[in-house]
């Protein structure tokens, strides 16, 4: 039952990147990986608020199977490390190291920061609805 | 077959994801310009491009790598290709096709026009 929790939320996940990272480029009409940068920030603001939300500290109980559907299913599907990865190497190779070493940077400084405000918004909710 | 040294050159973009009649646009045209005996074609593929819609196309980003543009070329003489120009009209949904002059320098093994 797990993996068709994964296959789901990984359908809806990977339709949505295609989505968001479309519009995102047609948005920019630039050749650096924008729509990647920004599936993998908000992903991973999601999966940080998802991560608190569904903790043993929080207030909400979220059964393992919304965990796997959302976590493992919708957040996997909708970043992409292996996306990420292509277009850094696409702007190595063709010798554009500034802009592949900022999309390194910004993509894991603003993923990190993303997973903390994820985090910190979980929390506001918990304290909200223990209010 | 021969080709006259003062020839024209057509030139049709497209992307690679244009399809007819369930085969890929490209493949199509060269398949019609060889049955009706053009005397050549050649299919080239771009790393980016953008149309009249303005929306980018480009292999550097995975998203916009899904319909990279085509440009199919086909030298011959200005007649034949005013002969296959009504052909290729109902095979083009989206693209630009243009013609010009060139000289042939050489076709085949055959140095000269």
């Amino acid at each position: 039952m797990a993996y068709l929790w994964v296959a789901i939320g990984g359908a809806l996940g990977s339709m949505a990147r295609y989505g968001m990272s479309g519009f995102i480029a047609a948005l920019t009409g630039s050749t650096f990986p924008y729509g990647t940068l920004v599936v993998n920030v908000t992903g991973a603001m999601l999966i940080g608020f998802l991560a608190t939300l569904s903790g043993p500290e929080s207030r909400y109980f979220i059964p393992a199977s919304g965990r796997i559907f959302m976590m493992t299913g919708v957040c996997g599907g909708y970043t992409t490390f292996s996306t990420f990865s292509l277009e850094s190497a696409n702007l190595m190779r063709d010798g554009e190291w500034t802009a592949a070493l900022a999309n390194i940077g910004f993509s894991v400084i603003l993923c990190l920061v993303a997973i903390w405000i994820g985090h910190i918004g979980a929390l506001v909710l918990n304290r909200v609805r223990g209010a | 077959m021969l080709l006259p040294r003062d020839a024209t050159l057509l030139r049709i973009f497209i992307g690679e994801s244009d399809r007819y009649e369930g085969h890929p646009l490209y493949e199509a045209i060269v398949l019609k310009a060889r049955e009706v005996h053009m005397a050549g074609a050649t299919v080239l593929r771009g790393p980016m491009s953008f149309g009249r819609s303005s929306r980018l196309h480009s292999a550097k980003i995975l998203r916009l790598s899904d319909d990279l543009p085509i440009v199919v070329e086909i030298v011959d003489s200005q007649q034949q290709i005013d002969q296959f120009l009504p052909i290729l009209e109902p095979m083009i949904g989206s693209g630009l096709v243009t013609v010009e002059k060139v000289q042939v320098v050489r076709y085949g093994d055959a140095p000269g026009a």
